[in-house]
């Protein structure tokens, strides 16, 4: 702390004692407000910093042979439902189960290879895409890959 | 233009804008309403219970069930724009069921949906019709049920789903305040209502032993709410207790800048 | 200690930093009888740096895209980290500027601190109330909520009683029948460029003038407050004998800056809900309108005057010439006592006044 001003004190024991007040306030200001900026700027810091994807590496495997052709596969991926099918012709799709409505299971008809919601009779492909009904946005699509027998969501 | 001038000269600023926002929803509403609002008799008193239902809260409008076109007025009730009007009896199933499938095809596979066109009720027998309200356990009473059968069966029924019941209506509240603290509740929302749609189908095909079945499978359904709520809340704690020590940290720089004032006094 | 001093005695040779310590800080002396009101300007300062920075720091995630905005915000509020804190920090802090101006300009009021020659001061002053009323009121719309969408609908229609061209006005502030997107894109070019920078100018401007003109003398505990300016020339009131401003009256500033940081925190952390109604968390829904839409706090008496006369023309033109009365007020009260105790006219016009202010508030609020 700057003491360029006089001070009003009398004697010579009063500017002491101030002096040593003011040295004192002064430590314990400038850690204060040492501790005041550096809670400032670590919510600043943590508000730019790059985002971690929420990547929790939860990958979900499930065995070739247990999807045959025409048929579908519900499993939990990141604490909601998800949905593999595989078509009549071969391809395979993973997706995400959840109607984009209000949060309904979609439910696979296997006979016309699309989903339905139950809830408000939301349609979509077996792509996902939506056909009719109320859903504003198509179902989440999931990546997925094929190795050694098994499908690995994630 | 005279009821503009006249709302301007007798209504305050509020009113004038509640108008105008009447006004443009008027733009947007189906012209069913201009006939049907005017209308005495049967035809005219379907419009308010509609405006009170559920299906209005949601934007759900006339053509939706009853089809036609609700933006031309001389051909909106014309069969040729899909128009259908009222469902015969073995038809209300099926016209109900266009929206809410699951229910439908739980309902059809019931003892009610069995018995349909044979003195078994249909969908308008519990829920009305255009008064429609977001179901909720109270349609289940003596008086609906003892119209066609004894109620036992139906009060055992009850009781089988009373209890997850309350907590879907419990959580539900609880959302509803944390969404007006700005807590994004959306996603808890959908999951609330999937779990809701999934008990409420069960229970259509009146078997106590299935809604007992079931009812653990919601039950977890509805835990993982709940922890999401619980952690809301250990979150608040937190800001709280930080919040505590910056207030706290705020008054003691302001204590010790007022000392520090006084030395030069 | 002596690598600091070094710094600073590189510095002082090079540009004469001490002359300018001693003229502007250890040297500025300020009335022996100063009282913690003359802070509110520093505290107001040190606001509106923080809404600048937290407006920044908005801007980062922040989408001004009416069909992207409100998820943008809810993302701020629930998904980024420490969001929560930058909004309520930008939103609270919105109230409190608006709060502290007031204690700001009451002060000034009371004091007889406007008379002249201080008029200029005065008039920077309103100026920069009226535009932190504009920041407040383009800021609302940004988060297209419902709330904002309808107090921007209320606020906006009012000034369609002006007659001939009121109309037009409207449309043109809305930029188009309707609020919409495209007021959604003048209102943020607004907020975030054009209003600030203004207000950053004007603040210039404000502090320019006081130094021009000096630190006025509080009139309380004095035995003669009258003004003794006579507009003889121009003259730089000095306090000889006064309490320096560095270090005494920047610890006093300093003290009142912490005390509004914890009551504002307090705000943030304890009743982060008090400026935010359930409608600022539903997206704005131009075919519904909320059962009480409500303008903020301090557009209520003018929300409240609107109503009550017959006439909306006649509603806005009172409280033009209201606006008008304040803003030219040094220019109509000029007598030389300053002791507001020694002005029984201006003392039953300015509490008559704050009490009819605070009673349309509340009624306001509650009708």
């Amino acid at each position: 702390m700057s003491q360029t001003s006089a001070t009003t004190g009398d004697g010579q024991g009063d500017f002491k004692l101030a002096k040593e007040r003011r040295a004192f306030l002064g430590a314990c200001l400038g850690a204060l407000l040492a501790a005041g900026a550096g809670a400032a700027a670590y919510p600043v810091f943590r508000y730019l910093a790059p985002r971690q994807k929420a990547d929790n590496g939860q990958k979900v495997e499930i065995p070739e042979a247990e999807l045959t052709a025409g048929n579908a596969k519900y499993f939990e991926y990141q604490g909601k439902a998800a949905v593999l099918i595989r078509k009549k012709n071969g391809d395979l799709v993973a997706l995400s189960a959840v109607c984009t409505h209000l949060g309904c299971v979609v439910q696979w008809q296997k006979a016309n290879e699309q989903f339905l919601c139950p809830c408000h009779g939301g349609l979509y492909t077996a792509d996902g895409t939506v056909i009719s009904g109320p859903p504003p946005k198509p179902l989440e699509k999931l990546s997925f890959v094929v190795a050694n027998g098994k499908i690995i969501v994630g | 233009m005279n009821i503009r001038q006249l709302t301007c000269r007798c209504l305050p600023l509020l009113l004038t804008l509640l108008f105008q926002a009447v006004s443009v929803a008027a733009q947007n509403r189906p012209v069913c309403l201009q006939c049907h609002e005017s209308q005495t008799g049967r035809g005219g008193a379907v419009v308010k219970p509609w405006q009170g239902s559920v299906h209005a809260e949601n934007g759900i409008g006339c053509q939706n069930c009853h089809g036609g076109d609700p933006n031309d007025p001389v051909n909106a009730m014309d069969p040729s724009r899909g128009f259908l009007g009222v469902p015969g009896e073995t038809a209300i199933p099926s016209f109900c069921g266009r929206c809410h499938v699951g229910i439908r095809d739980e309902y059809l596979q019931s003892a009610h949906g069995r018995a349909l066109g044979r003195g078994g009720p249909t969908c308008v027998t519990c829920h009305g019709s255009h008064d429609v309200k977001r179901a909720t356990l109270s349609i289940i009473n003596e008086k609906n049920c003892a119209r066609c059968h004894a109620y036992a069966p139906a009060a055992e029924l009850k009781n089988a789903m009373v209890q997850t019941e309350k907590r879907i209506e419990t959580i539900d509240e609880r959302l509803k305040v944390y969404k007006g603290e700005g807590v994004d509740t959306e996603a808890r929302e959908k999951a609330l209502f999937s779990t809701r749609n999934r008990y409420h189908r069960l229970f259509h095909e009146v078997d106590t032993a299935k809604v007992t079945g079931e009812s653990a499978q919601i039950d977890a359904e509805l835990d993982k709410i709940q922890q999401d709520f619980g952690r809301i809340n250990a979150e608040r704690q937190k800001r709280k207790i930080i919040g505590a020590g910056a207030v706290s940290g705020a008054f003691l720089a302001a204590l010790f800048f007022h000392l520090l004032r006084k030395t030069y006094d | 200690m002596s690598f600091l001093k070094r710094i600073y005695r590189w510095i002082d040779v090079r540009i004469g930093a001490g002359e300018l310590v001693e003229k502007e800080l250890t040297g500025y002396l300020l009335p022996r009888n100063i009282n913690v009101w003359y802070s509110m300007g520093s505290i107001l300062l040190v606001i509106f740096t923080i809404q600048v920075a937290t407006g920044i720091l908005l801007l980062v995630y922040y989408v001004p895209d009416a069909d992207k905005a409100f998820h943008s915000i809810t993302f701020i509020m629930n998904n980024v980290p420490f969001g929560w804190l930058i909004r309520l920090c930008h939103a609270v802090g919105s109230n409190m500027m608006v709060l502290i101006l007031f204690c700001h300009m009451l002060s000034v009021l009371f004091m007889g601190s406007y008379k002249s020659p201080r008029e200029l001061n005065w008039l920077s002053g309103f100026t920069l109330f009226l535009l932190v009323l504009a920041l407040s009121l383009t800021g609302y719309l940004l988060p297209w909520s419902q709330l904002s969408f309808w107090a921007t609908t209320v606020a906006t229609n009012s000034v369609g009683a002006i007659p001939y061209v009121g109309g037009f006005l409207v449309e043109f502030l809305r930029g188009g029948k309707l609020v919409g997107p495209a007021t959604l894109g003048r209102f943020f070019a607004l907020h975030v460029v054009l209003i600030p920078s203004t207000i950053a100018a004007v603040i210039g401007a404000h502090l320019f003038f006081l130094q021009r003109t000096g630190v006025s003398t509080p009139p309380f505990g004095l035995d003669d407050s009258k003004n003794r300016w006579q507009g003889e020339g121009y003259r730089y009131e000095s306090h000889p004998g006064g309490i320096p401003f560095f270090p005494n009256y920047v610890l006093q500033d300093m003290t009142s800056i912490a005390v509004y940081f914890a009551f504002f925190l307090g705000v943030i952390f304890f009743a982060p809900h008090v400026f935010f109604p359930a409608d600022a968390f539903v997206p704005a829904n131009p075919f519904q309108t909320p059962d009480h839409i409500k303008p903020e706090w301090y557009f209520l008496a003018n929300y409240q005057t609107l109503k009550i006369f017959p006439s909306e023309f006649l509603g806005l033109a009172v409280q033009g010439a209201v606006t008008a009365f304040l803003a030219l007020l040094p220019f109509i009260d000029r007598g030389a006592e300053k002791h507001p105790l020694k002005r029984p006219l201006f003392m039953v016009c300015a509490v008559g006044g704050i009490l009819l202010y605070l009673a349309l508030m509340i009624w306001g609020h509650y009708s």
